[in-house]
């Protein structure tokens, strides 16, 4: 469903162009580090490394719908299993699962459920709790929260694309799943505290040093791993292997007329995508201090789409700064009591014209601009050195 | 060894019809064969039966000796089979370069593939391509918006720099220009001797200047093989040609 699209995709080999792409990934990459230099407000911090973590899922659903073509309606999936993991660590790190008269941590809500005279353990308080006993460990759910999404990712998406099934059919199908394990998450009451989520969170603890969301660390921590991220992300799809999937995304037949396994470059960035998702929830959960099944709610997974897509799904940096910029201004309108409501009938409508007008959103206008630019620039003879366009 | 693509025997039935049924031949290395039929011969059934796009139900394919029946189309282009299809199938988002480049690749697995540069060898492939199909102006354009005797040179050059041993090409002259064609005979008769190809083709003009050997379909069936001559005058060709408006 993306081919028909993205026809009048431009080319970006020309000198000039990558040197404006660096430019700019210098620009964003400074600008994200330097915020804390000009805002002081720890309240507004919190809230921008929130749009950060978006950000960091606008450049996962770039790799997947832009670079891969697949359209995963259901990313929300991978961020959500990912904000759990870390949550449960740190939910047994709070002070809540501490004060209940046990050496031990319980999490407050298996304690108000128990049935009377279990034992106040995570060994046996209820069926579940078990579950939990690696949590204890911080290191564990963190590391859960990339490695299940990962995994979850390679068994989807090797029985989906093994089956060639594309298009349309995927995003129906993650869509589905993300639905289905929302409905699994709430039932799960005992365990998960179903509908209310995982609340008073303890804070991420490293060396002894307590990451208070609202302190500037935990901003730079939130800030330096998008980094890590978008440069890491921008390395794989610059590597021969991200071309080649960009050549499976235009025309799979071809690219398996060529001896590549098309199926196995689908998986591998698809779960690479999931796995970016799943390190997203973590850092939210951080940040935010609480992991819901409202993340993983449709209307959700869809809004990744919208960012992505008004950022420029071609690029991982434009749908980086599609998700910050939507965000952002969502937080200021939405405080207006007229756009409160109005602003989901906005962004739709952005939405609506992006896809029939821009296919390559923000990202793809200012590779036109820049293209205008340089058309212009052929016309005179013997210029220095390009000047980077911002 | 000698023998580039043995096809033996080879039949597909589709519920009943049959539409290659018992095709057996020969293509030696270095060999340019051009397959002839009147419409619905089964010639272009046969290229998806050998390429692996459509499974045989019976028959047996060997390149180089080895046995490719019914694998997947990548195992079997890995093998090396290339094939060009009669629609020009390029990569149409990516530019003239990056389409050749993806061709060049020697390793398909996607670890394998986790670095920026090309290897020497597949980039010096790749220039000598660009020559090849004089695809040097457009270079940095994006495939999508190449003109369609420029598409077709382009998918011509992905499966030389692609280093496939057989090369199978469906059409290639297809909806081309008089000045188009020549300039293909020009480039498959640069490939002759170098690559072993099979052309499926209607139009005699080209056949004429490309030909060596021929091999005629007729119902899923081989029904004449040899030299141009012997062919043209064959009667059992005229015969079949003949119900479908004659040999043109």
């Amino acid at each position: 469903m993306s081919s028909e699209t993205s026809s009048t995709l431009p080319s970006s080999t020309s000198r000039l162009q990558r040197h404006a792409d660096w430019a700019v990934y210098a620009l964003f990459i400074v600008m994200v580090l330097g915020a804390p230099l000009v805002i002081d407000d720890v309240f507004w911090l919190n809230r921008i490394a929130k749009y950060l973590v978006f950000g960091m899922l606008g450049i996962a659903i770039a790799l997947s719908w832009g670079y891969a073509g697949i359209l995963n309606l259901g990313q929300g999936l991978f961020f959500g299993l990912g904000a759990y993991m870390t949550a449960m660590s740190l939910k047994l790190m709070s002070a809540t699962s501490l004060q209940q008269g046990s050496d031990k941590p319980v999490p407050d809500f298996m304690l108000w459920n128990a049935e009377p005279g279990a034992v106040t353990d995570l060994c046996c308080i209820n069926k579940g709790s078990f579950l939990w006993i690696p949590f204890q460990s911080q290191w564990f759910g963190m590391a859960m929260s990339i490695v299940i999404p990962l995994i979850v990712a390679f068994v989807l998406s090797s029985s989906i694309f093994r089956l060639r099934v594309s298009g349309v059919y995927v995003a129906i199908i993650t869509l589905a799943l993300v639905l289905l394990v929302r409905l699994l998450l709430i039932d799960a009451q005992p365990i998960t505290n179903g509908f209310n989520g995982l609340t008073d969170l303890g804070w991420l603890t490293i060396g002894g040093f307590e990451f208070d969301p609202y302190m500037v660390e935990t901003y730079y921590v939130v800030a330096v791993s998008l980094t890590v991220v978008l440069l890491l992300g921008r390395w794989l799809v610059s590597t021969r292997a991200g071309l080649i999937l960009q050549s499976t995304r235009d025309d799979p037949t071809r690219a398996r007329y060529l001896g590549y396994d098309v199926a196995a470059y689908q998986i591998f960035f698809f779960t690479i995508s999931a796995g970016i998702a799943g390190f997203a929830g973590l850092l939210y959960v951080v940040a935010a201090e609480f992991a819901s099944p409202s993340f993983m709610d449709i209307g959700f997974s869809i809004s990744m789409v919208v960012w992505a897509a008004v950022g420029g799904r071609n690029s991982l940096l434009g749908a980086c700064i599609g998700a910050i910029l939507i965000n952002t201004v969502e937080a200021t309108v939405s405080e207006t009591e007229i756009f409160k409501e109005a602003w989901k009938l906005i962004i739709g409508g952005i939405f609506v014209l992006v896809v029939l007008y821009l296919p390559n959103g923000l990202a793809g206008i200012a590779r036109d601009l820049l293209g205008r630019f340089e058309r212009r620039r052929k016309g005179t003879p013997a210029e220095t050195a390009p000047k980077a366009a911002e | 060894m000698n023998e580039a693509l043995t096809i033996d025997g080879l039949t597909v039935d589709f519920g009943g019809f049959k539409a290659v049924d018992g095709f057996t031949t020969v293509v030696q290395k270095g060999e340019l064969r051009v397959i002839l039929g009147p419409n619905g011969a089964g010639k272009t059934t046969l290229m998806d039966l050998v390429s692996g796009k459509t499974a045989s139900t019976q028959g047996s394919v060997h390149l180089f000796g080895e046995n490719i029946t019914n694998r997947p189309e990548h195992i079997i282009a890995r093998h090396g089979i290339g094939r060009k299809f009669q629609i020009p199938s390029v990569f149409r988002d990516l530019t003239v370069r990056q389409n050749l480049e993806v061709a060049a690749s020697g390793e398909p697995g996607v670890f394998r593939n986790l670095r920026l540069h090309m290897v020497a060898e597949d980039r010096a492939r790749v220039e000598d391509v660009i020559a090849m199909t004089r695809l040097e102006p457009v270079l940095d354009t994006v495939a999508g918006e190449l003109s369609h005797g420029q598409m077709q040179w382009l998918e011509l050059g992905m499966l030389i720099t692609q280093q496939a041993k057989v090369i199978l090409l469906d059409e290639p002259t297809a909806g081309m220009t008089h000045a188009e064609t020549f300039r293909t005979a020009e480039i498959i008769n640069e490939m002759k001797g170098s690559h072993t190809i099979l052309v499926v083709e209607h139009d005699m003009a080209f056949v004429r200047k490309i030909a060596e050997r021929i091999t005629v379909m007729h119902m899923g069936k081989l029904l004449a093989e040899g030299p141009m001559e012997k062919i043209e005058t064959d009667p059992k060709v005229r015969e079949a040609y003949l119900g479908s408006g004659g040999i043109h």
